[in-house]
């Protein structure tokens, strides 16, 4: 029964009449849900009728699967309908299973984005409808993508994805925690999370209106403004100079096989660069800490402050620092037995470095680094004149360096450096884009989607026929990225591979 | 297949329509007009991809043209796996090409703008076509049950086991069912339809779009068309090669049974390639077990023919 069906089913289609009749709908129910498995291939046409018959009842089973309409039960699809001025689907009954992973509320609707709408109607999940009439599959690939939703390529690489099991959401930059953030080991706001489902509404005007009635804070809370102050370090402040990019040797007409360079966007020429680190802001050498631990502090007073710096008709004196530090408490420390031994072992074998009293003259890092180069120096005194009194002398010396690595980086001529270097400096790129986060399939059970949590990697999707990324977008896409590491999906023609670029640090201390 | 199809149409389709004439006449019950007024195979493109969605049309172009294609959709059967996809069926710019120059494919237009009428008259035909099929469902539904139930009756009758009680039973329930079943809304059976219902059978519309290839044709693409046609015309059977590193994989035979035998890299007749991508070609193809071919048309007019070469790895002990 099945399989007649199946042939009446491929032959109507040879003759482009797609719709079922109710009988065959309603005996798609008996349907056979096998693929059958394709057999070994062989090499060479030889014409024999083994071939044929074998090649005839391959292509058959093809023709069926392919013919093959899907049918589902109408009390299992949820109806929703596309909204083309938002580039959503909005859904009019209840969501089933999916929405654990997938879609949105939005003004008190649940929504999908379109790339999920367009693979839960592959799926058979969701029947569309616009304008009263339900969308075909072709339908939906015709209006659902865009460039400004999701492309075909980039759908590709979500359905593949998708029907592994892995979860895929859209990436979003503003959801990417600081390097502050990060190193702080903040765990991801309900706020952040909340701003990155906002933004997906923020493309439509139509939107707006809807912002208003929702009770979540808009302003971002302290989060927000101490990351842009604290950003990074803070000797590389974010003030930007114009900085021409030194042009590519294009002009030069070597004979050489010229490069592939057959996409067509010429974009690889030569950008300005934006970006410099400014002069510091502030001059440590004129600011001074007070030193109130030590046994002096009682007798230190404090200046009265600068009265540029206080507000109004404000008047402060000296501060005495006795009575503060009665408030401290000083009293001596009860060490118990082993810690007395443990005390008694350092002071035998051990010198303290604050014993020496040229290291307490020093008053920061710097000049401490200075005081021990200096003393390595005099320790190697002598100077062969015939390396040190000509042109060329050398980069190092013996005793110098106390481990290989150091030595490297005296004779070292190129600085390695790493990937995120200088990268927040870069301009924003438009060809290349993190679309999507990947979520691991094994997480699918306790995912939430107000707190996914850190993506297992960001996907970026391209062609072979376009160009390969570079140093700089590479640079650009991992700092956008931050911890999470991105993937490059490329799509040729319905085949997808992924490639991953690792940073490598080449080893340079041996132990 | 009954639509009467303009003039002008008719006669762009002569060259094609007198050639295949011929070799129709004798297999298909059809006549000649009718085999050249077949309706054209619909690519519909989405982001410059030419994409084919009717299955008899994916059928179609694979038996007359050779084109085989990716299927690059989910499969009805089984959505939630990659083994096996299903349609649209992905076919490349050189096909797509080659479908438009001989007359046997259209660019299908993605949005028409309807009339408010035809749209109403859409949604009723939606509505009444969903009805009808609800009541035949229930009948079907009906009868199912009532089978089921007598092959239960029979089964029990065979037996003797059953008495007069039981047998009363039975009968009591099958005249309820006769009255009181209803097959529940939910439970009905609804298509999700892949391809567009309704157009491109419309002559005028198909009329409507002949030329509407938007691709730029640059010499890239110039060469890799003239090298496809030009297998193509031998008969082998072409598919993409990014993941060969080059352009096309060549079948002598269809692609599902037989493994290809080449990778053809195309090239113009004045292009210098570097010799480590030969190298880098070549060690790839004798890995693989197939032939790199480095094709290049010549440059003599539109139908110059096409130049081969291979490259075979041999050693010199």
């Amino acid at each position: 029964m099945a399989t007649k069906q199946a042939h009446a089913e491929a032959a109507r289609a040879e003759r482009s009449e797609e719709l079922l009749s109710p009988s065959e709908l309603f005996h798609a129910r008996s349907r056979s849900h096998k693929i059958p498995v394709r057999g070994q291939k062989e090499f060479l046409p030889t014409g024999s009728e083994q071939q044929k018959t074998h090649l005839q009842k391959s292509l058959q089973e093809h023709w069926t699967l392919v013919a093959e309409e899907r049918v589902e039960r109408l009390g299992n699809l949820v109806n929703a309908e596309w909204i083309p001025e938002e580039k959503l689907v909005k859904l009019q009954s209840p969501a089933g299973k999916f929405w654990q992973t997938m879609g949105f509320s939005h003004c008190g609707k649940q929504c999908l984005l379109p790339e999920e709408a367009l693979y839960l109607m592959e799926c058979g999940n969701v029947q569309v409808f616009y304008q009263d009439l339900p969308l075909s599959i072709q339908e939906g690939y015709e209006r659902f993508l865009s460039p400004e939703t999701v492309t075909l390529h980039q759908y590709q690489v979500f359905g593949h994805l998708k029907r592994l099991g892995y979860v895929v959401n859209r990436f979003d930059p503003s959801t990417v925690p600081s390097l502050y953030e990060r190193q702080l080991n903040l765990p991801l706001s309900r706020d952040r999370q909340n701003k990155q489902l906002k933004r997906k509404r923020s493309h439509s005007p139509g939107s707006r209106s809807c912002e208003k009635q929702t009770s979540i804070p808009q302003e971002d809370t302290a989060v927000g403004p101490c990351e842009d102050v604290l950003t990074g370090e803070p000797h590389q402040t974010i003030q930007s100079k114009k900085e021409q990019d030194e042009p590519m040797d294009s002009g030069s007409h070597v004979d050489r096989a010229p490069e592939r360079n057959w996409w067509t966007a010429a974009s690889s020429q030569s950008r300005s660069m934006t970006g410099l680190p400014a002069a510091l802001p502030w001059d440590f050498r004129l600011i001074s800490f007070p030193d109130l631990g030590s046994s002096r502090a009682a007798r230190t007073c404090l200046a009265a402050p600068d009265p540029e710096l206080l507000p109004g008709a404000l008047q402060v004196g000296e501060c005495k620092m006795a009575s503060w530090l009665t408030k401290l408490n000083l009293k001596e420390e009860k060490l118990s037995r082993r810690e007395r031994e443990r005390q008694r072992e350092r002071d035998r074998y051990k010198r303290s470095v604050n014993d020496d009293r040229e290291v307490r003259r020093c008053t920061n890092w710097a000049e401490y680094l200075e005081l021990m180069k200096k003393r390595r120096r005099q320790r190697c005194k002598e100077r062969p004149a015939h390396l040190w009194e000509k042109d060329v002398t050398p980069l190092s010396q013996p005793g110098l360096c106390t481990s290989h690595r150091e030595l490297l980086e005296e004779v070292s001529i190129i600085q390695s450096s790493h990937l995120l270097e200088e990268a927040s400096k870069l301009p924003q790129l438009d060809q290349w884009r993190i679309i999507f986060n990947v979520y691991q399939p094994d997480t699918v059970a306790d995912f939430k989607k107000s707190h996914p949590g850190n993506p297992y990697t960001r996907m970026c999707v391209c062609s072979f026929d376009g160009p390969v990324p570079d140093l700089r977008v590479m640079k650009q896409l991992s700092f956008q990225s931050a911890d999470i590491p991105v993937t490059f999906a490329v799509v040729d023609h319905g085949d997808i591979s992924f490639y991953c670029f690792k940073e490598f640090k080449l080893p340079s201390d041996f132990y | 297949m009954d639509c009467e199809r303009p003039a002008e149409d008719h006669g762009t389709r002569q060259n094609g329509g007198a050639g295949e004439g011929g070799e129709a006449a004798g297999a298909e019950s059809e006549g000649d007009r009718e085999r050249s007024r077949e309706p054209r195979v619909n690519i519909s493109l989405v982001g410059g991809t030419p994409l084919l969605w009717r299955a008899g049309d994916i059928r179609r172009v694979r038996e007359e043209d050779g084109v085989v294609g990716a299927l690059v959709g989910s499969l009805a059967r089984q959505p939630r796996q990659n083994v096996r996809l299903g349609r649209p069926l992905e076919i490349l710019q050189e096909e797509a090409s080659l479908l438009l120059e001989r007359g046997r494919a259209a660019v299908q237009h993605t949005h028409n703008q309807e009339d408010e009428e035809s749209h109403v008259k859409a949604v009723e035909a939606y509505q009444s076509r969903l009805e009808h099929s609800y009541e035949e469902q229930c009948v079907l539904a009906l009868e199912d049950k009532k089978a089921v139930l007598q092959r239960v009756m029979n089964a029990k009758q065979n037996d003797h086991t059953c008495d007069e009680g039981t047998e009363q039973a039975m009968r009591e329930r099958l005249s309820s069912l006769q009255k009181g079943f209803t097959l529940p809304r939910s439970a009905m059976a609804v298509q999700l339809c892949t391809a567009r219902a309704g157009f491109g059978h419309c002559p005028e519309e198909a009329a409507f779009l002949a030329a509407d290839w938007p691709m730029p044709r640059d010499e890239r693409s110039e060469t890799r068309f003239r090298v496809y046609r030009d297998l193509r015309g031998r008969g082998f059977y072409l598919t993409a090669a990014g993941k060969f590193g080059g352009d096309y994989l060549v079948y002598p035979g269809d692609p599902l049974r037989f493994h290809a035998h080449f990778i053809a890299l195309c090239l113009s007749m004045v292009e210098q390639l570097p010799l480590c991508d030969v190298l880098a070609v070549a060690r790839l193809g004798s890995n693989v077990k197939k032939t790199v071919l480095l094709c290049s048309p010549r440059d003599s007019g539109v139908e110059g023919e096409v130049v081969y070469s291979s490259l075979q790895w041999s050693g010199m002990v």
